[in-house]
């Protein structure tokens, strides 16, 4: 027993050290911010003067062409928002092309926009907006209507639908009795399934097609122009994204649809102002024009770099403000424009957005909203010019700009203590909170900033002083947006390091356990172990690296699953080349190779559903054989069967012919045929060739696979105690105990498994099943004559390689791959129609990891065992279990190397532009998969010795 | 057995510089005379550099062909032609085994790739050997037996070869977006150049042998 623990114990001292590694790493590198589900409302109370409530005191005359319910936080600047969302809208497309060095063939196209900021300064302007990345347009959505900074994984209760839970602009809108028009990208119904009064949705994942959308949004956007049944209307264009995705900045059909939205919005802006009079339509209106993010010459974006980061925002009001608004406006970034007018720009943060946009609207601000409300958006809405303060404060004759400055400065009050809730909330709530110092330093700017206000500005008129609160408020949302960033956008350097220190740290101890083990065999036993073979340890070694190398580069982790089969290939070449050389040539080696050829082109199928979007590959492969291919449709619906059943007959052979089973083979069998012929009925009930009964048709879909997860459920337990029960009369060989140990665990297992993978899963698990016997047939030099005459085992290093390539081959072969949308979803729900975030997450794991690592793992006694005749010596028993120790060592290595590749590759492509797109989710595909990798060693030596 | 004891180094650098003639040759006349390269016309490229390097491998190997009393060169050369199509039926599958692409548009790069393959790996050995059992063990159990001067000639360049595809086949998934990242341009480059490596090292490998074994005669 104490042997036993003795071997057992460095497995968990590896999965502690991968623990510690992983948490120290991740708190690093995935910042995570949790949502909180509080929501902001028109009658919180604010600390802050409010106008209307207490003008409503002093004077009932106040705001009486009004509905009194409608007043909240601020008062309502404009009526009316047309939002007109270009995606990916690089700033040199709307800039002029004087601001920068170079004129491109992209520039000066926009002209409608640029001729209006620079007729008229005062009521039209084009901003640089900074995004924060991650600058891709779903998290850019969200960060924009929800004011706050999205992070990779944010913490909430959306599982695969990405709706947001958060308070946010379009919430607050329809609460406060805006009607909201939408048109264009799907992406916003994602986002808000069912805020929109209207919505003109146009599927935006086929990224060839340039122009669906866009005049889908075209043939709504100007008839809607017209009407009055709307308040805020949101046309989002995606054909320059598109474009650039496609053919890159630098190209013609980019020019073409940069042409093409000129030309729309100067239409746009003749409709709004014929009807910006007195009286009309669009007396009130604001315009706003912008990108989502940028985007790099060749179209990319997703990282942080300047010119993803970097877009356009112009704004114009219908209803110019007062020639004053020009002290407010920045004047330090003004250039040339082509016709000889100054033209001056601004530099906004995209984070601001959703507090203008609700201190213009006179809704309250989004609850988890950390933007401030830019000043020079807001002083270019006439409507927050409207002298009304003067009625409250008429013992002192200010002038209009200063009256401007106390309605801003009670703007930025709310703004302020809006913000401050938040922190305070968030710091309280999340799961990972702020820093309590930064903390305490904002709590002092933020009453700093509070006591200033009512000591100095309640009553005065100096602008000097006015200007001094504003930067009081400035400084303190300035720090909190600071703190924010480095929250949830800034990586932890010292973390990530400690974190990879400790991973490299595991590795030397695997590798010393390895050699030690190797010591021990060399010791008692007189045999060479794993090295007895340099030339195949060498190689062995030399494939692990390759492919952990691979991950250095973003092409390589694309290609990981042809990569993986080119590696697999290889070891294929090398086993029959030496098997030529020393003339034992078995029939295994070719048959390897040929299933190889299979294995990889399975896996250009399984990949080829990556860029499409695979929803609409399979309705597509599934249309074209509707058109009189009955034949083969029927095929597609039996062969799965009729592999299944020779499984079962494989199974069956197997374990009726070992005889260490006694009793139990019955009970396996069983168990086993049983649920694969439940398979069957659930698959028939799902197609929908046979006409079945209603009643049955529900018991297939949902009774039978829980049926098959609880007998599947049932024989684990079964297992584990028959061998506890096993292992006190050992009746015969260690070697067949532990290989009958073997095929029942992964009896136990192959239903589940099987179910989740669907019809392609029997056809990979015979591809498996042989691969993996060619593998175990091909070993070199695993049982030799030790130099006491007597007979050990000893591993071979390329097959414990191949086994964990196969594994990964098989990963992708059954259509998965290392991003989210490579997670096949549809698996969680075989057997349920409703969402629980325990079962189907287990089931989504067992899914995404089955043949990955939990089949490999559970299966790796079997390449030790299963070459082996059945010799009953006792130091073949005491070496097998030393062997096992190293195997399952040497695996756990394999999968440890390769993870700190990934983690080295993530923290030097930090920057990258794809590290949000593709290295961080390939990055928690590892790290799971090896912590899921140690658990599961754990497990299994717990198991078998 | 008495031929293959006569090569020295100097005999096979002559003979690989012959070969490397033949192929720097074809390559000349593809840039010059048709201006075609491996990148802009890579299925021509291959077609002549098989069809002016296989008359120079098959030649200079026959020349060196075992028991040349019994042997006549023209059965040699018969031999060494009826290798070339299962050196590359062997070469592609093993290509199609790693990921090389198959489909209409490939098939005749893969030919003509897998042909040339079989003149750098398996024609020089059909060559000299032929259908001999122990010829060919003494050429694949190299490690087992002091190796004979012949074997290292015939060995090193298909080695070369061989190594130089499967490394010439790693830049292939990387997004540089060049055109000589198709299949089989640079598993083609990476090939030849393994292969005149592996010649250039063989004169100097026999070199190395010949005095390790006048130092083990001393």
């Amino acid at each position: 027993m104490a042997e036993k623990w003795r071997m057992i114990r460095p497995f968990f001292l590896i999965l502690a050290l991968h623990c510690l590694a992983i948490f120290l790493y991740t708190r690093g590198f995935l910042l995570t911010r949790t949502e909180l589900s509080s929501f902001s409302h028109c009658s919180d109370a604010s600390p802050c003067s409010h106008p209307l409530n207490s003008t409503s005191h002093s004077d009932p005359f106040r705001g009486r062409d009004r509905d009194h319910d409608q007043r909240c936080w601020t008062r309502p600047a404009v009526d009316r928002v047309v939002i007109i969302v270009l995606d990916a809208l690089r700033y040199d497309f709307l800039s002029p092309s004087t601001f920068f060095e170079e004129k491109k063939p992209w520039m000066d196209k926009l002209t409608v926009l640029q001729r209006l900021a620079a007729k008229e300064p005062l009521s039209a302007r084009i901003f640089k907006a900074i995004a924060d990345p991650p600058t891709t347009s779903l998290q850019r959505l969200k960060g924009l209507t929800t004011g706050g900074l999205p992070t990779f994984i944010d913490v909430g209760n959306s599982f695969g639908a990405p709706a947001i839970v958060e308070d946010n602009l379009i919430h607050q809108m329809v609460q406060n009795g805006k009607r909201v028009l939408m048109m264009g990208d799907d992406t916003w119904l994602q986002l808000f399934p069912n805020h929109f009064k209207t919505a003109y949705p146009y599927p935006s994942f086929n990224v060839k097609d340039l122009d669906t959308v866009d005049n889908g949004v075209i043939k709504h956007l100007f008839p809607s122009l017209y009407q009055d049944d709307w308040d805020v209307l949101i046309a989002h264009f995606l054909g320059v994204d598109h474009a650039g995705h496609i053919f890159g900045v630098d190209s013609m059909p980019m020019v073409q649809k940069l042409e093409q939205y000129n030309s729309v919005l100067e239409k746009v802006v003749e409709v709004l102002k014929d009807q910006s009079g007195r009286g009309g339509l669009h007396e009130n209106t604001l315009l706003i024009v912008m990108g989502d993010h940028g985007q790099t010459l060749n179209g990319d974006h997703g990282g942080g770099t300047a010119e993803e980061v970097e877009t356009s925002f112009f704004v114009m009001s219908l209803r110019s403000p007062p020639p004053y608004v020009s002290s407010i406006l920045d004047h330090s970034t003004c250039k040339l424009y082509l016709e000889g007018e100054m033209m001056c720009t601004s530099s906004m943060q995209q984070l601001d957005f959703a507090a203008t946009l609700a201190a213009l609207l006179g809704i309250p601000f989004p609850y988890g909203s950390i933007g401030r409300v830019n000043p020079e958006i807001y002083a270019l809405s006439g409507g927050t010019w409207d002298g009304q303060w003067t009625e409250m404060r008429n013992q002192e004759h200010c002038s209009d700009l200063e009256e401007w400055m106390q309605n801003y400065i009670n703007v930025l009050c709310i703004n302020s203590w809006q913000v401050k809730r938040y922190i305070d909330m968030y710091s309280s709530a999340a799961v990972i909170g702020l820093p309590s110092e930064d903390l305490h330093h904002l709590g002092e700017l933020y009453t700093q900033a509070q006591a200033n206000l009512s000591n100095s500005t309640s009553s005065t008129c100096s602008a000097l002083t006015l200007q001094r609160q504003i930067d009081a408020y400035f400084d303190y949302l300035g720090s909190v947006a600071k703190l924010a960033r480095s929250a949830w956008t800034e990586f932890n350097l010292i973390l990530m390091g400690a974190g990879l220190f400790v991973m490299i740290l595991s590795i030397f101890i695997q590798l010393f356990t390895i050699l030690r083990v190797n010591n021990l065999l060399e010791l008692h036993y007189l045999v060479p172990g794993i090295t007895s073979n340099p030339f195949r340890l060498v190689s062995a070694l030399a494939l692990v690296v390759i492919r952990a190398a691979s991950f250095l580069s973003n092409s390589y982790i694309l290609e990981e699953g042809s990569v993986a089969s080119f590696l697999l290939g290889t070891t294929g070449i090398l086993n029959l080349w030496s098997s030529i050389r020393t003339q034992k040539f078995t029939i295994e080696e070719p048959a390897f190779l040929f299933l190889n050829i299979f294995v990889r082109f399975g896996i250009m199928i399984g990949q080829s559903k990556k860029g499409v979007g695979s929803t609409s590959l399979n309705a597509h492969f599934l249309s074209s054989l509707d058109e009189g291919y009955t034949v083969w449709l029927i095929l597609l619906e039996i062969l799965p069967i009729l592999v299944l059943s020779l499984l079962a007959f494989l199974l069956f052979r197997w374990i009726s012919n070992s005889s260490s089973w006694r009793g139990f083979k019955y009970f396996y069998l069983v168990g086993v045929v049983g649920t694969y012929m439940l398979i069957v009925f659930h698959w028939i009930s799902e197609s929908n060739l046979l006409a079945i009964p209603l009643m049955l048709q529900d018991m297939g879909k949902n009774f039978a696979p829980r049926i098959v997860y609880a007998i599947g459920f049932g024989l684990l337990v079964a297992t584990m105690l028959c061998q506890n029960v096993n292992q006190k009369g050992r009746a015969s060989s260690p070697i067949e105990q532990i290989t009958a140990a073997t095929v029942a665990m992964l009896c136990a297992w192959s239903p589940t498994i099987l179910i989740l993978l669907g019809r392609q899963g029997p056809l990979v698990a015979l591809v498996y099943l042989l691969g993996a016997w060619c593998i175990i047939k091909s070993q070199r030099g695993v049982q030799m004559e030790a130099k006491n005459g007597k007979e050990a085992l000893v591993n071979d290093p390329i097959s414990i390689a191949q086994w964990s390539l196969l594994g990964v081959c098989f990963f992708f072969y059954t259509g998965h791959w290392c991003t989210f949308d490579g997670l096949r979803y549809g698996a969680a729900f075989i057997g349920f129609d409703e969402f629980n975030i325990v079962r189907q997450g287990l089931l989504l794991a067992i899914d995404t990891f089955g043949v990955l690592h939990i089949i490999p793992i559970l299966s790796l006694p079997l390449i030790v065992t299963l070459n082996h005749c059945y010799s009953k010596h006792s130091q073949v028993k005491a070496n097998l279990f030393l062997v096992l120790t190293q195997v399952f060592m040497s695996y756990g290595l394999i999968t440890a190397l390769t993870t700190t590749f990934t983690i080295i590759c993530v923290t030097i492509q930090r920057r990258h532009l794809m590290v949000w797109g593709l290295f961080a989710p390939k990055y928690v595909f590892d790290v799971l998969g090896l912590l899921l990798t140690d658990v599961f060693i754990c497990f299994a030596s717990l198991y078998y010795y | 057995m008495g031929s293959s004891a006569e090569i020295g180094p100097s005999k096979a650098f002559t003979l690989h510089l012959l070969c490397s003639l033949g192929l720097a040759a074809a390559y000349a006349i593809a840039r010059d005379v048709f201006s075609w390269s491996l990148v802009t016309h890579p299925a021509p490229t291959l077609r002549l550099l098989f069809v002016v390097h296989a008359p120079f491998v098959v030649a200079a190997y026959s020349a060196l062909r075992r028991e040349p009393d019994h042997c006549s060169f023209l059965k040699a050369v018969g031999r060494g032609l009826l290798a070339i199509p299962f050196g590359a039926l062997l070469n592609a599958f093993g290509a199609i085994v790693l990921g090389a692409p198959v489909g209409i548009s490939y098939l005749p790069k893969t030919i003509y790739w897998s042909l040339i393959m079989s003149l750098f790996t398996f024609v020089p050995a059909a060559c000299v050997v032929g259908s001999s059992r122990t010829g060919w063990q003494s050429i694949l159990l190299v490690h087992s037996k002091p190796i004979e001067e012949l074997d290292c000639m015939i060995i090193l360049p298909a080695y070369g070869a061989i190594i130089g595809a499967w490394l010439g086949a790693w830049p292939m998934p990387l997004d540089w977006e060049r055109p000589w990242q198709e299949w089989p341009i640079c598993v083609t480059y990476g090939a030849v150049t393994g292969y005149l490596t592996g010649m250039l090292v063989t004169p100097v490998f026999i070199l190395h042998m010949r005095r390790k074994a006048r130092v083990k005669d001393d």
